[in-house]
C-alpha cells in the first residue's frame, strides 16, 4: 500500500513538473521565433554585462529609431566560442557582437565582420579606432577604453626618501630597490606573469614603453626590444621585487596588490583610477597616483591600448539597423551616460576630457595625457594568428619567471612560433 | 544489528568528516570574508570580521546579482524538471524492453546505447549547435533538456534494466495469465515495485543535469535559459574577480541538489541493490 | 537520441577529415587523415596525453580505493550512519565548475587554506606554490576530481555490500572464517562487478576533466589534458578540423575503456 502511494506521488510530481517546467518554456520559444523574423526592426546584441547600456538608454534608442535591441549577455570568455561556432555554419550569433582588440585580426580574415563607416572627426577623437582598422577598413568601434598607465604609491615612495615622480624605468628600478631595502613593503612591484593573456600583453607594453616597438614591419618579433623586455622582467623577479606567489595569480589579483598597499608601483588598466578611489576596494585611498608610463629617457612617448569594441557580423540580416545602433552606441552622449550605468571608460578623448574636468574621475592624474599617447603595437594590425601566438608567449614568459628558462630560451621559442605562424599565413 | 563503536571507526569518521565537510566550511568562510581582507597576506585562518554582505546582495531582490543568480537557479530547475519528465519514462520503457523482451539485434542496441556514455561533449557540440541554429531551437529549455536527457539516458537505462532483471518473473507471469497486457503489466506490476530505482535514476539525472556547463553555454546561454553554474562562473571573468560573492553563489547553487540528494539517499542504495532484496 | 547523439558524432568525424581553419575560410579541402597525423606527431599532443594518463591513473585509484573505504564506513550501522551518508553524497551535488572554484580557494598560493594551515603548523616557512609545478598541479587536480567522484563510487560499492546475502557471512562464521578470510573470499569477489562499475565510471570522469583544470590553472600548457588541448585548438586557434580530430582521438581512448565498461556491465549481477 505504501509503495503504491509513493508511486502515485511520483506520477503526480512528474505531472506537476511537466506543466510547470515544460509548459512555461513554450512562451520562451515563441518569443524566440518572433525575434528571428526580420520584419519588425529588431536586432540582437551579444556582449558581456559591462557593455549593457541598460534598459533606459535602449528604450530611448528604440523611441528615436524604431529599432528595438535585444541584449544577450554572455560572459566575455565565452563570446568567441559562440561567434565562431555560429559563423562556421554561416550563421550570425547576433547582429552586433563584442569584438575584443585581440580578436579583430582573426575575425577579419575569417570574414565575420562588416566594415563600418565613420567620419574623420570620429577617427580623430577615438585613437583606439586604429586598433580595429585593417587595410583601411574599420571593422569595429571601441566602446570601452583601457590603456596602460602607471600607478605609484606616493606614500611608500616618500617613506623611502623619493619625492620625485619616477619618469624612466631606471628610476623605477632604483625606487623599488630602496623601498624593498627600507622594508616598507616586501614586494614593491606587481605585474601579471601567470600563463594567461595578461602576461602576453604585459610583455608587449614593457617592450613598447622601453624600446618603442615590439614587432618589425614584417610582423616578426623585434629581437632587441623583446629580449630587453624579457630580461628586465626576469631581473625584477630575480631581485625579489615581485611576490613569487603572484606568478600564478590572474591579472586582476596582481593589480589589486597596489590597492591593498602590498605593492608600490605597477603598470595597469585604466579602471584602477576609479578603483583606487573606492574605499570598498582600496585601503590606500589618496596615496595611489596615476602617472605616465615610464620609458628609457624620460616618460614613454607611447602606450598600448586594450580596448573593447562592438562590430557587426557579416551574416547579419539587419545590417542597416545594426549600423545605426553602433553609431548611436559610440556617440559622445551615450558614452558619457554609459559611464554612469556601468563605469566603462569612454573611448572618445573629448568625452574623457569633459569627465575629468567635471570631476567624474577623481585624482585622474596622468589619465588624460596618457590617452593622447595611445598607439597600436602591431605595424600591420592585429594578426589573424594572435591567439596562437599569445598562447606560446605567455607559456614561455611564465616558464622564464619560474626559473625554468632563460630569457634567451623564452625568446627563441616565441620567435620560432611567430615565424612559423607568419610562414603558414 | 548495532555494532560496538570501535576506535578505528571513530578515527575513520573524523578523517571522513574533515575531508568531506572541510572544503565546504572553507568556501563558506570565504563567502563571509570582507573583500579587502581576502587579499591581505595574513595568517589568520578565519576572517577577523564577518560580513554577510555577499548574502545580503544575493538576496536583495533589486540587485543585479540577485536577479541573475535566481534567474539562473530557476532556469536550472526548469531544465532539470524537463529532463526528468522526458528522460525517466523513456528510460523506464527502454530498460523494461531490454530486460524482458527478446528480439533480434537486442544486444547491439543495448551496446550502442551504453557506448554513448563515453562520447565527450566536444564531439557533438559543434554539429548540434548548427542543427539547433538551423531549426531555431537555440535558447529553448525544452530542447536543451532533450540533449541532457539523451546524454543521461544510457546510465539510467542500464541501472533500471539491472533492477528490472532482479524482479522475479513470476510476478509478471501471474498478471499476464490474469489477462493483463504487456503495457498494463508494466504499469501495474513493475512500476510500483521499482520506485527505488526510479527515484535513484531521477536523483542521478537531477545531479547530472544540474552540473552541466558546456552544453548550455553553447546551446542556451540566453538570460532566460542559462543555468546557475554559468552565472556563478560569470562572477569571476576577465576583469572582475569577486571571490566572496562567487563563493556565496556557490553555496546557494549546491543547495537544491544537496537537498535532493539528502532526501533520496536511502532509495539510491536500495535502487542499485536490486528489486529482489528487501530494503 | 539518434538525432541528438549519433548524427552529431558522425558530423564531427567528417570535420576531422577536412581542412577547416576558420581564419582561412576559402580553404576547406578534404585532407583524409592528415589532421590525425598532424595531431599525433605534435609534441603538445604527447604532453597532453601524458597529463591525461596521469590524471586517469590517480583519479581511478583514489576514487575506487577511497570510495570503497567510504562504503565500508557507511556500512557500519551506528547512530550517526544516517548523517554520515547524508554528508557523503554532498560533493556529488557539486557542478564541476563550482568544485574547481571552491578548491581554488584552498590551494590559492597567497591566501589559500592549505598554505595558511601548513605555515601555522610550522611545517613550512614560505607559502608553497601549489599550481606552478606540473606534477603537483596534476596531483591536486586529480584529488579535486576524485573528491567529487568518490560519492558515486561509494554508493555503488555500498549497494554491492548490501546485496551480499547475510547468510553467506553467517555460513562463513560457522565455518570459522576470520575477518580477513571473509573479506578475501566473500566480500572481495562478490564486490568485483560493483568495483568494476566504479572504476569505469571514474575513468570516464577522469578523461573528461575540464572545468576543474580551468578553474585551478586556466588554459596554460602546464596542466593541460587532451580535452583542454582540443578546446584550445578548436575555439582559441579556430582550427575546427584538427580540433575535431583531437576530440575523436579522445573518444577512441574513452571507447577502449568503455569496452571494459560494457564487459563489466553486461555481466549480470547474480548471486
Amino acid at each position: 500500500m505504501k509503495k503504491k502511494l509513493v508511486s502515485m506521488l511520483l506520477c503526480a510530481a512528474m505531472a506537476a513538473t511537466l506543466t510547470a517546467g515544460c509548459g512555461s518554456d513554450s512562451s520562451g520559444e515563441s518569443g524566440e521565433k518572433s525575434s528571428s523574423s526580420g520584419e519588425s526592426k529588431e536586432i540582437t546584441f551579444m556582449a558581456p554585462d559591462w557593455a549593457n547600456p541598460g534598459d533606459e538608454l535602449l528604450a530611448e534608442f528604440t523611441e528615436e529609431t524604431g529599432i528595438s535591441v535585444i541584449f544577450n549577455e554572455v560572459s566575455w570568455d565565452d563570446i568567441r566560442d559562440k561567434v565562431s561556432i555560429a559563423a562556421s555554419g554561416g550563421e550570425a550569433a547576433a547582429d552586433v557582437i563584442e569584438v575584443d582588440w585581440s580578436w579583430v585580426g582573426e575575425m577579419n580574415s575569417a570574414g565575420w565582420l562588416e566594415p563600418i563607416e565613420m567620419t574623420d572627426e570620429d577617427k580623430e577623437d577615438m585613437p583606439t579606432l586604429e586598433t580595429f582598422t585593417i587595410d583601411g577598413e574599420i571593422l569595429a568601434v571601441p566602446y570601452a577604453n583601457d590603456y596602460r598607465i602607471a600607478y605609484y604609491n606616493k606614500e611608500h615612495f616618500e617613506q623611502a626618501g623619493i619625492t620625485e615622480v619616477p619618469e624612466t624605468w631606471d628610476e623605477v628600478y632604483d625606487a623599488l630597490k630602496k623601498i624593498k631595502e627600507a622594508g616598507i613593503v616586501e614586494y614593491p612591484y606587481t605585474m601579471p606573469m601567470n600563463a594567461d593573456e595578461s602576461a602576453t600583453t604585459s610583455m608587449m607594453w614593457m617592450a613598447f614603453s622601453r624600446s618603442g616597438q615590439v614587432f618589425n614591419d614584417d610582423d616578426t618579433l623585434n629581437e632587441e626590444a623583446v629580449m630587453d623586455a624579457l630580461t628586465f622582467e626576469n631581473q625584477l623577479v630575480q631581485d625579489g621585487f615581485v611576490d613569487p606567489a603572484s606568478i600564478s595569480f590572474n591579472g586582476m589579483d596582481c593589480y589589486r596588490k597596489i590597492t591593498s598597499g602590498e605593492a608600490s608601483f605597477m603598470v595597469g588598466p585604466t579602471k584602477f583610477v576609479g578603483i583606487s578611489n573606492d574605499p570598498e576596494q582600496c585601503s590606500e585611498i589618496g596615496n595611489i597616483v596615476p602617472i605616465l608610463l615610464p620609458g628609457t629617457d624620460g616618460t614613454s612617448p607611447q602606450t598600448m591600448a586594450l580596448p573593447e569594441a562592438v562590430g557587426i557580423t557579416s551574416f547579419s540580416e539587419n545590417k542597416e539597423a545594426a549600423q545605426e545602433f553602433v553609431k548611436w552606441y559610440s556617440s559622445a552622449d551615450v558614452q558619457k551616460r554609459m559611464y554612469a550605468v556601468n563605469s566603462s571608460i569612454p573611448t572618445r578623448n573629448s568625452v574623457l576630457a569633459e569627465m575629468v574636468e567635471d570631476g567624474t574621475f577623481e585624482n585622474a592624474g596622468a589619465m588624460l595625457d596618457e590617452a593622447d599617447l595611445i598607439k597600436s603595437v602591431f605595424p600591420n594590425g592585429v594578426p589573424s594568428y594572435y591567439s596562437e601566438m599569445s598562447n606560446t608567449m605567455y607559456n614561455n614568459i611564465n616558464q622564464m619567471v619560474l626559473g625554468e628558462q632563460t630569457p634567451q630560451e623564452a625568446f627563441d621559442a616565441m620567435n620560432a612560433k611567430v615565424n612559423e605562424l607568419i610562414e603558414k599565413k | 544489528m548495532k555494532k560496538k563503536v570501535s576506535p578505528l571507526y571513530r578515527v575513520a569518521v573524523v578523517i571522513f568528516l574533515v575531508l568531506t565537510v572541510g572544503p565546504f566550511v572553507w568556501a563558506f568562510s570565504i563567502s563571509v570574508t570582507p573583500e579587502y581582507e581576502m587579499f591581505k597576506n595574513t595568517m589568520n585562518m578565519f576572517p577577523s570580521e564577518i560580513t554577510w554582505d555577499n548574502y545580503l546582495t544575493l538576496f536583495d531582490s533589486i540587485s543585479q546579482q540577485h536577479i541573475r543568480l535566481f534567474r539562473g537557479l530557476e532556469n536550472s530547475l526548469k531544465a532539470v524538471a524537463c529532463t526528468l519528465v522526458i528522460g525517466i519514462p523513456v528510460a523506464a520503457v527502454t530498460a523494461y524492453t531490454l530486460s524482458r523482451m527478446e528480439f533480434r539485434g537486442k544486444k547491439i542496441i543495448k551496446n550502442a546505447i551504453l557506448i554513448t556514455m563515453v562520447i565527450p561533449v566536444f564531439a557533438t557540440i559543434i554539429p548540434l549547435y548548427r542543427m539547433f541554429s538551423a531549426m531555431e531551437l537555440l535558447n529553448s529549455t525544452f530542447w536543451l533538456s532533450m540533449v541532457y536527457a539523451s546524454s543521461f539516458l544510457p546510465m539510467s537505462i542500464w541501472l533500471m534494466s539491472n533492477y528490472f532483471s532482479t524482479i522475479p518473473r513470476e510476478l509478471e507471469e501471474a498478471a499476464l495469465v490474469d489477462g493483463c497486457g504487456r503495457l498494463r503489466t508494466f504499469f501495474r506490476i513493475i512500476l510500483p515495485v521499482s520506485y527505488p530505482i526510479i527515484c535513484a535514476s531521477m536523483l542521478i539525472m537531477f545531479l547530472s543535469a544540474w552540473s552541466q556547463f558546456q552544453i548550455p553555454l553553447i546551446l542556451a546561454s540566453n538570460i532566460d535559459t542559462k543555468p546557475a553554474a554559468i552565472v556563478a562562473s560569470e562572477f569571476m571573468t576577465k576583469d572582475t574577480v569577486l571571490y566572496g560573492i562567487t563563493a556565496a553563489a556557490g553555496m546557494l547553487i549546491i543547495l537544491p541538489p544537496a537537498i535532493a540528494a539528502l532526501v533520496f539517499r536511502k532509495l539510491l542504495v536500495r535502487g542499485m541493490t536490486g528489486g529482489s532484496i528487501k530494503g | 537520441m539518434g538525432v541528438l547523439v549519433f548524427y552529431p558524432t558522425i558530423m564531427t568525424f567528417s570535420y576531422s577529415l577536412k581542412e577547416m581553419k576558420l581564419t582561412s575560410p576559402e580553404d576547406t579541402d578534404f585532407v583524409g587523415l592528415s589532421n590525425y597525423v598532424d595531431v599525433l606527431t605534435s609534441d603538445s599532443f604527447m604532453y597532453s596525453l601524458q597529463n591525461t594518463l596521469f590524471l586517469l591513473g590517480v583519479v581511478v585509484i583514489l576514487t575506487t580505493v577511497l570510495g570503497f573505504g567510504v562504503a565500508l564506513l557507511l556500512n557500519v550501522d551506528t547512530k550517526i550512519s544516517g548523517l554520515l551518508m547524508a554528508l557523503a553524497v554532498l560533493p556529488w551535488a557539486l557542478p564541476p565548475i563550482v568544485n574547481g572554484i571552491i578548491w581554488r580557494f584552498i590551494f590559492h598560493p597567497g591566501y589559500g587554506f592549505m598554505n595558511k594551515l601548513l605555515i601555522r603548523l610550522h611545517f613550512i616557512e614560505e607559502p608553497i606554490m601549489w599550481l606552478t609545478d606540473r606534477w603537483l598541479l596534476l596531483l591536486i587536480v586529480a584529488i579535486v576530481v576524485a573528491w567529487r567522484s568518490i560519492p558515486f563510487c561509494a554508493i555503488v560499492c555500498l549497494s554491492g555490500l548490501h546485496a551480499i546475502p547475510e547468510e553467506l557471512y553467517e555460513a562463513a562464521k560457522i565455518d570459522g572464517g576470520g575477518r580477513v578470510t571473509v573479506f578475501r573470499y566473500i566480500t572481495a569477489p562478490l564486490m568485483m562487478p560493483f568495483i568494476g562499475i566504479g572504476i569505469t565510471s571514474a575513468s570516464i570522469t577522469a578523461i573528461n576533466i575540464f572545468d576543474e583544470i580551468v578553474a585551478l590553472a586556466g588554459y596554460k600548457d602546464l596542466g593541460k589534458n587532451l580535452l583542454i588541448e582540443s578546446y584550445l585548438t578548436t575555439f582559441s586557434f579556430l582550427d575546427f578540423g584538427k580540433g575535431s580530430a583531437l576530440t575523436y582521438l579522445i573518444m577512441l581512448m574513452a571507447a577502449v575503456l568503455g569496452f571494459f565498461y560494457l564487459r563489466s556491465l553486461n555481466r549480470e549481477v547474480e548471486f
